[in-house]
């Protein structure tokens, strides 16, 4: 066996063979992961997952085109040919002068994302979580009969980033996460309640209110009805809300604005919510799942406003899009992985807490319908900002449910919704892909039914 | 690597115990271009390689997995798998290994590979041509091609040794249109599991041609009208609806412990006796065939409703066994990286007997599909949502305006038995399904249908 290059050797060798290549401008990222995962099925421990992942990205700008490649062969000629082959596709790319790669030398900045030992932690520890979850869950209602999936999963991820023009800087993270999906059964009738969270050390993450608000979801859909097609306010709690805003992001992408793809174009300075709508997008939350001290072309991140109570401030920016914007870089290229090239997002994007107390909210509503899951999120089109999605809620008359339904649609436009937030909850809570949210009352949308 | 040292690593996974143990290797070169804004933005290219090694224990199941450079780092997978052996109550041997040959569904003609990137790049340029000169209203557009060779072995310790390569292709087009200060964005791809033959400068002009003329359709449609209509599912609207209303369901896994509305009713009546229900992994050239599914069962056509009587659920090797029916090749993983899990291949409703014009005529006042998007379905309860496209209003039997921002929504098991029309068409659609956090290319087909009342999302009037 050949020794195995350090991470460190690894972005050595990808700089010298850049160098004697005789490439001005590069950017070289290596990610090192080791995982690991047990599922659960009714009390026993039935898939055990260890995973490693290592890899190496190498970005070439040659004069104003850029080329990327990846490898997983981290040998010496695995290096060279990862090199080579990023040299060759940046000859089949077209110019673009705004193009960039990092100069700005990084500072080492402590964001709480690490925790020693996960990886590390005995497999009936692993299994341990994912049982608990499952107890939990089993505690709140008899007529919680099945899961269709309990898993507890744990990450440490190393990240190495290098440019030829002299930026050089690492970090490493820790994630661990569990999730059930709890089937209730009642006079045949079948319904699923899924719930999953993420944090950053173990003692973050609590079993108990996964397995908990899972087993909830799945009986407060039991005894579901049709529903009459109406307009009426729609009550989304900060689960339901963070999905939605997961979709919205798109349209504070830069890259989207530039090119004519998203509704907020030209729409800096402009009023593109309700005033009682705040939108961060803090990479530098302690702690948070989604921070990290650099982004994918190793830019200082940041903390933003991009919507104050309601004007848009800004735009998600890289590299390339802060030369068209003339403005600085926000440090929002996010990697994926080593395998493909930065693409603008967000990090921990949330909207900020809110002065309503969630249950009055609905209290003083004659109708109105609470979400309790939606179906389609991933066909939400985010440059018309048109959706059309499958949901189940619960019919609620003055704040107190009536009965559970299902088979209906919630429908409108990204950009409407903005504007129709009445109501924003003390409530602010981030879910499992970093993404916050409170509480949110929609003064009125589209469901269709009967 | 040699079967000898595959069969080491399948003598090192089984070292501590367990009952039966299983490598997968895979070796996975890909190269994606990309023309966005006018310009090629984007050229990637990489080989990820890796193994999983998995050992099953009485009902666990331990599997390691990562990248790997030579023998020595799959003999390393296969020793934490056995390190994970809780109770290695006895040892079992690993048979030795007889590799054999399966039969390949179809030959590919052009790698590829083989195809210089000028040609690659002379199809994203006329893609992107062909959809801005369509009309004055399109705004932009992205064209990518990507190609993807997957090479695998996959070998446990019944003795069995195969191998499998599968070539894809796939073209996408996505057009935006503007119109005042409204956007609407249109789609179609050309993929499958095949060469560069599939690549014809008429395929993808009629991409190009299909993404453009989409996207202006809705820039100027009304929004689709909330509420209960008769529906006629266009042949050409492709197969998300069998995909998400029957085909999860009919997953092994799920119905082994009975979380599928379809559980423990093989051999009921589940849908209408108009409609039958294949799954065909040997489907030539479509984006779901493969000679072998991801644990080395040959793909085969699995008849899983056949005039509405339920027949198979679609399994794989565990879940077979389980469930006491045939191994039906369905157990596919997304790469080295997950287990393979139970799902659809090529999925569709075989052709009926009517016409699928007369279909359209005998809607007095209802909503022509015409093509669909992304769907999802909640299996336990069978609910399911899809998007819809491209569709229009059916007034007096005659198609009429064109609508957007439609979704379709209902119940599997109820909808499959209300179908009460099935055309003697057929056509299919490509897409990527998702499950349990891996994707799979699959393919989807369906004649013309009617479906008497089901609930459209839209915008209340």
């Amino acid at each position: 066996m050949t020794a195995r290059l350090s991470n460190n050797e690894v972005v050595d060798r990808a700089l010298e063979t850049l160098r004697s290549g005789r490439v001005a401008t590069a950017e070289v990222l290596v990610r090192d992961a080791l995982s690991g995962s047990v599922e659960t099925k009714d009390g026993a421990l039935e898939v055990v997952t260890a995973r490693g992942e290592r890899g190496l990205g190498v970005r070439v700008l040659d004069g104003q085109r850029i080329g990327f490649a990846h490898t997983s062969d981290l040998a010496v000629s695995g290096i060279e040919a990862c090199v080579d082959q990023a040299r060759r596709m940046a000859t089949i790319t077209e110019p673009d002068q705004d193009l960039r790669i990092a100069t700005a030398p990084l500072d080492s900045v402590d964001l709480d994302i690490y925790e020693p030992g996960l990886e590390n932690r005995p497999l009936a520890d692993r299994g341990a979580i994912a049982l608990a979850v499952e107890r939990a869950a089993r505690a709140v209602d008899p007529r919680i009969t099945h899961f269709r999936k309990t898993s507890y999963s744990d990450a440490d991820v190393t990240t190495v980033i290098a440019t030829t023009q002299g930026v050089r800087a690492s970090y490493r993270e820790s994630f661990c996460g569990a999730m059930t999906s709890a089937v209730a059964t009642q006079n045949g009738e079948r319904q699923i309640g899924y719930h999953g969270e993420g944090a950053r050390r173990i003692g973050e993450l609590d079993p108990e209110s996964v397995g908990t608000r899972a087993a909830q979801r799945a009986i407060e859909k039991l005894g579901a009805k049709p529903f009459p097609t109406q307009k009426l306010p729609i009550v989304l709690d900060p689960w339901m809300a963070m999905s939605l805003l997961g979709a919205i992001s798109p349209l504070f992408s830069a890259d989207n604005v530039l090119k004519g793809r998203s509704l907020f174009a030209g729409k800096v300075g402009d009023r593109v919510a309700n005033e009682r709508v705040t939108i961060v997008d803090d990479a530098r939350r302690k702690g948070g799942l989604r921070s990290a001290p650099f982004d994918g072309e190793g830019v200082a991140t940041t903390t933003r406003t991009l919507v104050d109570r309601g004007t848009l401030r800004g735009y998600l920016v890289n590299l390339k899009t802060a030369g068209k914007l003339s403005s600085a870089p926000t440090g929002n290229a996010r990697r994926g992985s080593y395998a493909s090239p930065s693409r603008i997002g967000p990090s921990n994007f949330y909207i900020d807490a809110g002065t309503d107390d969630p249950a009055a909210l609905v209290r003083d509503l004659g109708r109105a319908l609470a979400v309790t899951s939606l179906l389609n999120l991933h066909t939400i089109d985010p440059v018309s900002g048109e959706f059309s999605l499958g949901a189940t809620g619960t019919y609620l008359e003055k704040g107190t449910a009536v009965h559970p339904v299902q088979g209906i649609t919630i429908a409108g436009n990204l950009t409407h919704l903005l504007s129709s937030i009445s109501g924003v909850g003390t409530d602010l809570t981030f879910g499992a892909s970093g993404i916050g949210s409170p509480t949110l009352l929609i003064a009125e949308l589209s469901v269709g039914g009967t | 690597m040699t079967v000898r040292d595959v069969e080491r690593a399948l003598r090192t996974a089984l070292s501590r115990g367990g009952d039966w143990a299983e490598l997968f290797w895979e070796r996975h070169e890909t190269l994606q271009l990309v023309l966005d804004d006018q310009r090629i933005e984007d050229a990637i290219t990489g080989v990820d390689q890796g193994a999983g090694v998995r050992v099953t224990s009485g009902d666990q199941t331990l599997y390691a997995n990562g990248n790997v450079t030579d023998v020595d780092d799959v003999m390393a997978i296969a020793g934490r798998a056995a390190r994970s052996v809780v109770d290695g109550s006895g040892l079992h041997e690993a048979a030795r290994l007889v590799p054999d040959e399966l039969s390949r569904p179809h030959s590919v003609a052009i790698d590829p590979r083989t195809v210089p990137v000028e040609r690659k790049v002379a199809l994203l340029r006329l893609a992107n041509e062909v959809a801005r000169a369509h009309d004055p209203r399109v705004s932009q557009a992205t064209v990518s091609y990507a190609e993807s060779v997957q090479e695998i072995l996959v070998a446990n310790s019944d003795g069995v040794h195969r191998t499998d390569t599968r070539v894809r292709v796939n073209f996408m087009v996505q057009v935006v249109a503007k119109d005042g200060a409204v956007l609407e964005s249109g789609f179609e791809a050309v993929r499958g599991t095949l060469g560069f033959e599939m690549l014809t400068e008429d395929a993808v002009r009629d991409a190009a041609e299909s993404a453009a003329r989409r996207a202006v359709l809705n820039v100027g449609a009304q929004p689709a009208p909330a509420g209960t209509y008769t529906v006629v599912l266009s042949s050409e609207a492709g197969g998300t609806l069998i995909h998400e209303s029957v085909g999860h369901g009919l997953e092994a896994d799920l119905n082994l412990r009975g979380l599928s509305v379809y559980s423990g009713r093989i051999g009921e009546k589940v849908a209408s006796e108009l409609i039958t229900v294949v799954d065909d992994g040997r489907d030539p050239g479509q984006r779901g065939t493969a000679a072998m599914d991801d644990e080395a069962t040959p793909t085969q056509r699995t008849v899983l409703i056949e005039k509405g009587i339920l027949r198979t659920y679609l399994s794989d090797r565990k879940h077979a066994e389980k469930l006491g029916i045939p191994r039906s090749g369905n157990a596919r993983r997304e790469s080295f990286r997950h287990l393979p899990i139970c799902r659809m291949t090529n999925t569709m409703i075989a052709s009926g007997d009517s016409d699928p014009a007369a279909i359209v005529r005998s809607v007095k006042d209802g909503i022509f599909v015409k093509k669909m998007g992304g769907g999802q379905v909640d299996v336990v309860s069978g609910n399911f949502a899809f998007e819809v496209t491209e569709c229009y209003r059916i007034r007096d039997g005659e198609l009429a305006e064109p609508l957007r921002g439609a979704t379709l929504v209902g119940q599997g098991p109820k909808l499959m038995s209300e179908i009460d029309m099935v055309g003697w068409d057929l056509g299919y659609s490509t897409g990527t399904c998702g499950k349990d956090g891996q994707g799979a290319p699959v393919a989807d087909a369906q004649p013309t249908l009617r479906i008497p009342s089901v609930v459209i999302g839209g915008r209340v009037q």
